[in-house]
């Protein structure tokens, strides 16, 4: 279950851990702004970036496994996307836009890989929030990471429940329809949870107006 | 009641229908005193959860009129509270069918209402939403406004009450279902409610975990209302107890009467609890 | 269908997170004014849904693949365009945090792709077939159609962005929109199919959860919607219209003039392409070599036959798919029912 991906290892101890979330993050739109500048021409500034992105990594003691993985996961999605430039004159030209597309995403998803990795969700959200993300979007997307993980349970105790009575792997249709009926259901009872939570919100006083301890 | 002072909730003649049309509840009536501890208990489906709602106003069901059997206009739920209690009834004379602290529960006075009745859910999960157990057991002091100050001392205390102190950066997800409730709870008792209604306090609790929270709730100098299955609880905490069934009131004494009824609980779905069926002592008397 | 940091110029992002932002600012006012104090959770709820759901495997039927959700019309139906659109941008925000799947320059341009266009843009399609076809049959329809032309809509924006931010490259827009058109036709197949079961479910278990798009969550104004629906349908157009554009250029045809290939040249130019062509300044500039026209030429024939069948099939898809789940839905609901609680 993706569950174990959200903030595996954000709360460690390295000094990149304990750097301030508004740092991070500035650093890392930095390091993603100047990759979207460089001229792919550019070589020794783009391996420049990518070792200090690199450098940022391994002081995060990130594993290296993990790292790899993300990698490779992520890969094959950005290779499809860039392929269709050259793709679309018949391979006679465009590479160096894929060329300097895939390396650009490359450097910019590990920079953004560091900070997720090395800052706890609530912490980036409050970083974001003093550099100036609306207080209302910010505690959505903290409710939102809230109930991801309780919907993720629902969906698993579901799934196990239908697998239980599944004996064999049924023939598409019917496939299908358990696939539907998995969502169907969770978005039912996940809408009804939602307007208990609104009335718990309300028991306590709550008006719509948002307030903060900082 | 055993007080001569305003009750800390009046509840007259309320009945409820959802808007299926099903009589939820059909002229309940009772009150409860500002120290007392009543449970509310009842089979599944008798409107116990539906009548705690009703007492800060998540719900509003109306008064059932004089004439023998006729309910006045119903009105539809209304849980996001900004609902209203029609104005035909009010101007016809009919009172509010629940009165909190003497005030009738309408729209004017839910903000004052729900700081007075705090009302602990039965699933956690639905009451525990912010990202970290600080900020939940924040909300309710925030907002009330009160001063950052302020609100720190509240959480604080509420998380010492129900014994976390020190949880105040934990996440809800590394929680354990216990905990989480604990944590619920704080938020409620943050409020300083006057009147607290528990909506299956003990369920899913390990006997551990249940016997903290009687600890709790005894400590708790509140009025309480506790809808319950746990028999045994409402033995050992209520010294009232309210018996609803299809909606209505069956029975409304004295917990150990009530309790040791065999032919009253078996109408209803109930059993005597083994601590009075063999006459066992219990820890201190509730109050 | 997330896009990634790299792709896009940095201009290009700004300009369309200004506009996202301003899109899901009006969203956000829009919920305060008529759910208020539910906006947090249910938009909050609409968006875990959608997040969660997103990771499950739909069987494609004709495949031995699997297709998953992307859930921008799915949520707009539910609850409403406004809080349709949020929920997408916050899932997109999450997605882009917790699995770095989109970046963070290209925020702005992955909401107003599958947030604005796919949500808002796709309940705009939704709300308008709605009217013409009351009852549990027109939810269906709507959100099957919906889908479909709101996932091509939304790659073709793409592949305008991508355009925008290159064109000093030498590039072929048509051909990028002949690749990226045929595949999301596909993937609208799939979204479509997965939407209208979905929907199909809710309708007869839970009717009353359906936003009616009369209700204040659902509300959107005669004229915006005809605009909205307009300007998605025009892009899912123009996405299946483009691959058939270039070679009216006068700098290739002088080109094929010289390789003697005119008959491959044919444009049906509808008035929506020369519009594209007015405002995106000329990137065929630097194709030089007479070469790469010539292979350009030929492969704008397989571009357009991939193009074609991929609408053909897609079309067909739909109408089947519209056919097979309007007539399976049964609902308890009678067309003049209100949204209850």
């Amino acid at each position: 279950m993706p569950g174990d991906f959200l903030d595996r290892y954000s709360r460690g101890g390295t000094i990149c851990h304990r750097m301030s979330p508004r740092l991070k993050i500035i650093l890392t739109v930095a390091v993603i702004v100047t990759c979207a500048f460089l001229p792919l021409s550019n070589w020794p500034l783009y391996g420049c970036l990518a070792s200090l992105v690199f450098v940022a990594l391994s002081l995060a003691e990130i594993p290296i496994a993990y790292l790899t993985r993300r990698l490779l996961l992520f890969l094959p999605l950005v290779l499809m996307t860039a392929i269709a430039v050259p793709l679309s004159r018949g391979f006679a030209g465009g590479w160096q836009t894929a060329g300097t597309v895939v390396i650009r995403a490359v450097v910019a998803f590990l920079a953004a890989l560091w900070l997720v990795s090395t800052t706890p969700f609530d912490r980036l959200l409050a970083g974001l929030c003093r550099l100036g993300l609306p207080r209302l979007f910010a505690a959505l997307l903290a409710f939102v990471y809230r109930y991801i993980h309780v919907l993720f349970d629902e969906l698993a105790r579901m799934r196990t429940a239908q697998r239980a009575r599944t004996f064999k792997r049924p023939p598409g249709w019917r496939d299908w329809k358990g696939a539907v009926q998995l969502v169907g259901t969770l978005m039912i009872r996940a809408l009804v949870r939602a307007e208990r939570i609104h009335g718990a919100m309300c028991s306590r006083g709550w008006t719509g107006k948002m307030h903060s301890l900082d | 009641m055993s007080h001569a002072e305003v009750p800390i909730l009046k509840v007259e003649r309320l009945s409820y229908r959802y808007p299926t049309g099903q009589i939820a509840l059909c002229d309940v009536s009772f009150q409860i005193g500002m120290r007392e501890v009543v449970g509310l208990i009842g089979p599944n489906g008798a409107g116990k959860t539906t009548l705690l709602l009703h007492l800060n106003g998540l719900l509003m069901g109306t008064r059932l009129a004089p004439r023998r059997g006729e309910t006045a206009s119903v009105v539809e739920s209304v849980s996001d509270g900004g609902g209203r209690f029609e104005a035909e009834n009010i101007a016809a004379g009919n009172r509010v069918p629940v009165e909190v602290l003497g005030m009738p529960v309408i729209p004017e006075n839910l903000p004052e209402v729900r700081r007075i009745v705090g009302i602990l859910f039965q699933d956690p999960d639905d009451q525990l939403f912010c990202p970290t157990v600080g900020d939940d057991v924040a909300f309710g002091p925030l907002n009330l406004d009160f001063p950052r100050d302020e609100v720190l001392r509240r959480v604080g205390e509420a998380l010492a009450a129900v014994g976390l102190s020190g949880f105040e950066g934990r996440s809800p997800q590394q929680l354990s279902f216990g905990e989480k409730r604990r944590v619920c709870l704080a938020g409620v008792l943050a409020c300083e409610p006057n009147l607290l209604a528990l909506d299956e306090p003990s369920s899913n609790l390990d006997p551990r975990a249940r016997r903290g929270l009687i600890e709790i709730l005894r400590n708790c100098p509140a009025a309480q209302i506790i809808a319950s299955h746990d028999l045994e609880l409402v033995a050992e905490q209520c010294s009232r107890v309210i018996v609803l069934d299809q909606g209505r009131i069956q029975a409304d004494g004295p917990s150990r009467e009530i309790l040791a009824d065999e032919k009253l609980m078996a109408k209803h779905g109930l059993e005597v609890p083994l601590s009075i069926q063999y006459n066992l002592k219990l820890s201190p008397a509730p109050h | 269908m997330h896009i990634a940091d790299g792709f896009l110029s940095t201009q290009v992002c700004l300009g369309a997170g200004a506009l996202s932002a301003g899109a899901i600012g009006l969203s956000l006012r829009k919920l305060n004014e008529t759910v208020s104090t539910r906006t947090v959770p249910l938009t909050g709820m609409m968006a875990a849904l959608i997040f969660a759901a997103q990771m499950v495997n739909f069987p494609l039927l004709l495949a031995p693949a699997s297709g998953h959700l992307l859930g921008g019309v799915l949520a707009a139906v539910v609850v409403g365009p406004w809080a349709g659109c949020v929920a997408i941008a916050l899932v997109l925000f999450l997605q882009m945090t917790l699995f770095a799947d989109g970046g963070w320059l290209a925020y702005g341009a992955n909401v107003l792709n599958m947030g604005v266009v796919g949500s808002l843009g796709g309940y705009a399609i939704y709300a308008g077939i709605r009217r013409r076809m009351p009852g549990p049959r027109g939810i269906v329809v709507g959100a099957v159609i919906a889908s479909w032309v709101s996932v091509v809509a939304a790659s073709a924006l793409f592949c305008v962005e991508f355009s925008l931010s290159h064109y000093d490259e030498g590039f072929n827009l048509p051909g990028l929109f002949a690749v990226m058109t045929s595949f999301h036709s596909l993937i609208g197949v799939g979204e479509a199919l997965i939407t209208g079961g979905v929907v199909s479910y809710l309708l007869a278990v839970r009717p009353d959860l359906i936003a009616e798009p009369g209700s204040p969550a659902g509300a959107v104004a005669g004229l915006g919607r005809v605009v909205w629906s307009g300007a998605v349908a025009a892009l899912a157009v123009a996405a299946f219209a483009a691959p058939f554009a270039s070679e009216a250029d006068d700098g290739l045809e002088a080109a094929s003039k010289e390789v003697k290939i005119e008959g491959l040249v044919q444009e049906p130019r509808a008035l929506l392409l020369a519009d594209y062509k007015i405002p995106l300044p000329r990137f065929v500039s630097s194709a030089g070599s007479s070469d790469e026209a010539a292979s350009g030429q030929s492969n704008g024939f397989w571009q357009k036959l991939s193009v074609s069948l991929a609408g053909v099939l897609g079309t067909a898809a739909i109408l089947g798919i519209t056919f097979a789940l309007g007539g399976f839905s049964k609902s308890r609901i009678a067309p003049e029912a209100t949204h209850a609680g």
